[in-house]
This record gives structure tokens, sequence and C-alpha cells, in this order.
């Protein structure tokens, strides 16, 4: 059953369109990453769910029924904010416990769920404490408690990880992907962060200049980008133009990049002018190790290593084709000697691997 | 070495100024003060040899004091309110909204601390003359209005511009509608600005001499303009007095205030915004 649904849904402020037909649902209990760099137009989306943007055309519906019209404390929306927007003059309790208040619960109500929802993001003890009294993790925290509290039928985040240091951030991400599960929350995230998105969400919908250019699972978004937006937006990518051949009886073509570079590509599923294709630089492996197995296909590139970097558990090396082509190659590190990588280069990727894009023209 | 003596100096330079700023200050305040309580029945030199209250005896056994420090406080009172209503309702409308001829009407409503308070004073008077009223009374009454109204607007829209708009936005999420959400957030943080523009405008008006002098009649006068007076037909320490308790009136009602809304921590600012 979904939870928001979003019925070509397009806002404009003036001549500019910040959202342009997107359509999306939410299913129960489900969490949706909305990802998309800035001005991609996904806070207006966030925004017109919760109710402080009218839609220009289509519509939202929250538990089926249409919001047009209904002011933000008409929908039982929550709400977390960039900055978390705490009320600086109340203590951490009456944060709280404000939604409950002013949604009509009773005392006895109102004390027991702030004792609960404290218990739940691990802040008992904190009760009397200002916002100005707490660190950057525990006011975001209060901030999930006061959203939570209402039991919205949905949950919003914008941009809830961004405010805070990368060490804190991948603790909180667990947390906070804890504290959902636990509610069982039906949640949208707003974030321009790929890992944020992947890690917290269970479908991402990807949005670019108000449009949604893809939605799906992580992993599926990841592995079958349908553009070359979304290819280079999640994860990194190198690229390839040229000129796409017949299919094979295995079903691959031919993909002419240049003289004598001459790969071996999955045939795409839709027609374009022109192709480009993408290798992820994981699935590219340094050596010719892949082709030792005869029975299999493989594209092989031999380049001059131009600079290796060691970034721990990675190395990242950047060859140069004969063709003048730069390749990103992302290799584990398990211990093997770096002076493998020096001089020329063979390298290896499956067909498999590769990527076929419609290119922007 | 020689940059840590520089340095050095500089530290220093910047004491100075400081203290002397301080010290040209408070220095004529404190010697109006003593002056106040000159037991000589003369205009004595400084310092006081013997203190005594007799200036002050005097201040309150002379009605035409009395008659102004009344007026005073009965214009202060209501100018303060007025403006301070008004300067919060203009206030919100100036942070909240934004509609064309924005910028222009901020500049209106703040143009009276621009503007020659002497020239404010006359072109009243001028405009009263015109459209017939001539009593002291309302014609007082407008220009304290007039003046104190850009101080009410100044701070109130201080405190206002400090509180984030998400802060109304998530109350609104949480269940409250406009109303609610104004009272429960953005009048407990601007509540700050308000009082302390109240603070000013009571403060300006008790002290403004310039636009009261040609607004008075001969039977309403303020204070300050009671003194201007006196100052010219006869000059005494009654004067010291009555600048004594024109300063009383404000630093009381700052310290009243203190007491009643935690002046203090309002003021203090910082904490209201985390």
């Amino acid at each position: 059953m979904s939870v928001v649904q979003l019925e070509s849904v397009t806002k404009r402020f003036g001549h500019f369109t910040a959202v342009s037909e997107a359509t999306f649902s939410l299913n129960k209990g489900e969490i949706l990453s909305l990802l998309g760099p800035s001005g991609c137009g996904k806070t207006t989306t966030l925004r017109m769910i919760a109710g402080f943007e009218e839609p220009s055309e289509g519509d939202v519906l929250i538990a089926s029924v249409s919001m047009r019209n209904k002011r933000p404390y008409e929908r039982n929306v929550g709400l977390l904010f960039q900055d978390y927007a705490l009320f600086p003059h109340l203590s951490v309790n009456q944060n709280v416990a404000y939604g409950l208040k002013r949604r009509n619960y009773d005392r006895s109500q109102i004390d027991h769920r702030v004792g609960e929802m404290l218990d739940l993001v691990k802040l008992d003890g904190f009760e009397q404490r200002r916002p100005s009294q707490l660190s950057g993790g525990q006011q975001q925290r209060v901030a999930l408690a006061r959203a939570l509290a209402t039991n919205p039928e949905v949950v919003l985040l914008d941009e809830p990880l961004s405010a805070l240091d990368a060490k804190l951030r991948q603790e909180l991400r667990i947390e906070l992907k804890q504290i959902l599960s636990t509610v069982g929350a039906s949640t949208i995230i707003v974030t321009h962060d790929q890992e944020e998105a992947m890690s917290l969400g269970d479908r991402l919908v990807v949005m670019s200049e108000g449009r949604i250019v893809q939605q799906g699972p992580p992993t599926e978004v990841y592995k079958n980008p349908q553009t070359k937006f979304v290819a280079e937006f999640i994860g990194r990518s190198n690229w390839l133009r040229g000129v796409l051949g017949p299919a094979d009886r295995n079903n691959l073509c031919t993909f002419e990049v240049a003289e004598g570079l001459t790969l071996l590509v999955p045939k795409p599923e839709f027609d374009a002018p022109t192709y480009e294709v993408c290798i992820r630089p994981e699935r590219i492996r340094a050596g010719n190790a892949a082709s030792a197995d005869g029975a299999t296909i493989v594209n092989q590139l031999n380049g001059t290593v131009q600079n290796v970097a060691h970034l721990g558990a990675d190395i990242h090396i950047v060859m140069e084709l004969a063709s003048g082509h730069r390749f990103t190659i992302s290799e584990q590190f398990i211990g093997q000697p770096m002076d493998q990588y020096q001089g020329s280069l063979e390298c290896t990727f499956f067909p498999s691997d590769c990527i076929v894009v419609a290119a922007d023209s | 070495m020689l940059q840590r003596y520089i340095d050095h100096f500089g530290a220093w330079a910047v004491v100075g100024t400081i203290l002397l700023t301080v010290t040209f200050l408070i220095a004529p305040i404190i010697v109006s003060i003593l002056m106040s309580f000159d037991a000589r029945s003369y205009l004595g030199r400084f310092p006081p040899t013997e203190f005594s209250f007799h200036w002050y005896a005097r201040f309150f056994s002379d009605s035409y004091y009395l008659t102004g420090l009344k007026t005073s406080l009965i214009i202060a009172v209501i100018a303060a309110s007025v403006s301070t209503c008004a300067g919060v309702c203009a206030a919100i409308v100036l942070d909240r909204y934004d509609f064309p001829g924005k910028q222009a009407l901020e500049t209106i409503f703040l143009s009276p601390l621009v503007i020659p308070a002497v020239v404010i004073g006359f072109s009243l008077l001028l405009f009263f003359a015109l459209i017939g009223v001539f009593q002291g009374y309302p014609r007082l009454l407008a220009g304290h209005i007039i003046i104190t109204f850009p101080y009410a607007v100044r701070t109130t829209l201080a405190g206002l511009t400090g509180i984030r708009r998400n802060l109304t936005e998530a109350a609104m999420t949480l269940g409250a509608n406009e109303r609610q959400a104004f009272w429960d957030v953005t009048f407990p943080l601007a509540r700050t600005g308000m009082v302390a523009g109240a603070v000013f405008a009571f403060a300006f008006s008790m002290d403004d001499v310039a636009v009261s002098l040609f607004l008075t009649s001969p039977q309403t006068y303020t204070l300050p303009v009671a003194m201007v007076s006196m100052m010219r037909t006869n000059f005494d320490l009654t004067i010291a007095a009555a600048s004594v308790i024109l300063m009383l009136f404000t630093i009381g009602l700052i310290i009243i205030l203190d007491v009643i809304v935690g002046l203090e921590r309002v003021i203090g600012g910082g904490v209201y915004r985390s």
C-alpha cells in the first residue's frame, strides 16, 4: 500500500520550473532516497509533501487522500530539518512534547510518549537540557524524536547527516536506519550524498533538473544506470564514446572507440543516435588474470601507468591508453607488491561490466 | 623582539583607549550626580564639601518641575506603549512577508532616526497649526511616538531576523497553525527585541528635548523642557537633581524589567539562538 503518492507533480516559481511531472510513490514502512545534485528540485518536492509549497500541477496524496489546499498542520508528516530547527527556548522534553501537545494528546499520554521517544534515540537523562547544551549528533536525535513522536504517516528527512562530520556521519547513518526500522516509519530521505542515499534507502529516486531520471533499488540503479547523468552521479566511472556495431549470436556488439580500440559490449535495449560506454573502476582488473580462463570473452586494454594512489583499502591507478584515453582502475589492496603497477600495464574487464547509455547530444 | 614590543604597545593602546572612553562617558554623569547632593546653597566648585538632599527637596516642592515630570511620565508611557505595539506589527510585516515597496516602507519607518529631531519638531508644529491642534498633549504624544517608533521597529526586527524561519515551519509540521506557531515560537524568541524596544522607546521619550521644545504649550511641557527653560531663567543645582531623577526612572525601569522578564538573560542573547 502506498503511503505517499506523487502524481505528475509540477512546481513553477515564476518562469522557473523547479519540479517537472514528478511521479513516484512511497510504500508503507519503506525508506526512499530522493537523490540529486543541489538545485535538482528534491527539496522543493519535499516541501510540497510537507505542505509548505503547493504543486502548480498534479497532486500529492498521503494515505490516498489528496493534499490539495491542506496546510502543513492538517497533514500528519514528520519533518527532520537539515539544521534540526529545534526550539531553542524549550528543553529537550518540551521540544519532543510540542507536537503531541499541539495534536491534543492528554498529559499522561504525552509524558509516556516523550519518555518512549527519548528512550528510542538514547537520550534519557537529557530531558531538561536546552538544545544549545547538546552536541550536533544529540541535537539531531532530539529532532528525530520530535518528528517521530506524533506517529506521522510519513517521515521526511532533509539532508539528515550533512551537518555532521564524516566519522559521526557513518555512526549515525547506522543508528538512523535502526531507529527508522524499529518504528517502521515510512520515510523519504532527501540527499545529494550517494553513499547516504544508497546505504539508507530501500529504493532510490534520482532527480536531475527537476525531473525524475531513474528509480529503483540502489544496487539496480548502480548496476544499470539508464542515463549518463545517473551513471556519473552515482559512483565513479570511465567513459568511452564510439560507434556501435551489429550484435552477434551472444547478444554482444562491437563498440569501436578509436583505431585499435574496440570493445565487446552487451546489446543495448534501446535505440539512440550515438552511444557511450561506462566502465566502473572497480570492475577493471589490472593484469590479465581474467583472460587466463580461455573460455570467457574479455576486453583487453593496454596503456601506461600515469599515477598510483594508495588510499588504504583501495588502490587507484590512472593509466593512459594508446589512444590517449584515460582510465581509472580501482584495485583492492590485499598486500600485493605495488611495483607491479608501473610502466606499461594490461587491464581486462568483461563485456557485462560495460554499461551502454545514450550519449548526450 | 621588536615585533613583540609593538604588539605590547598595541595592547596597551587598546586598553588605554577603552579606559579613556569609559572615563569620558562616565565622568560628567558622576560630576552631576555628586553636585546634586551638594549641601551649599549656591553653585560652588566641584567637588562638594558637604552633602545634603536639599536640591531634591527643592525639586519636589517646585510645582513647575513636578508638572514637567508628570507630563513626561504620562507621555513616555503612552508613547512607548503605542510605538512598541505599532513597531512590533511593522517589524513582523517587514520580516515575514515579501511585497513590492518593502524596502521603501522600511526606510520610511526608520527615517525618524536620520531626520534631525529639530526638523521633525518644527514640521509637526506647522502641521498641527495647519489642522488646528494647539493643545500640548496630542502634539507631544504624536511627536514622541514618531521619534520612538523606529527604535521599536529596529530592535524587534533585530530580534526577528535572528529567528530562523524553519522554526515556524517545524512548529507547523508538528500541528501548530500560523497563529499558534507565532505565539509558541516567534513571540517568545522575539520578546528580547520587543522588550528592548520598549525600554529604548521609554528612555528616548523621557529624554527628548529637541522635538518637545516645539510642541509644548504653556501648560503642557516635559521635564527636560522644564530643565532647559529653568537653566535659562534661574540656573541652580535643582537641575542636577532633576537629571538624576530623570536617570533614575530609566534605570529603574530596566531593573524592574530585569526582575520581571529576565532582561539580563534576554539581552544576553546567544542563549536563544542555539
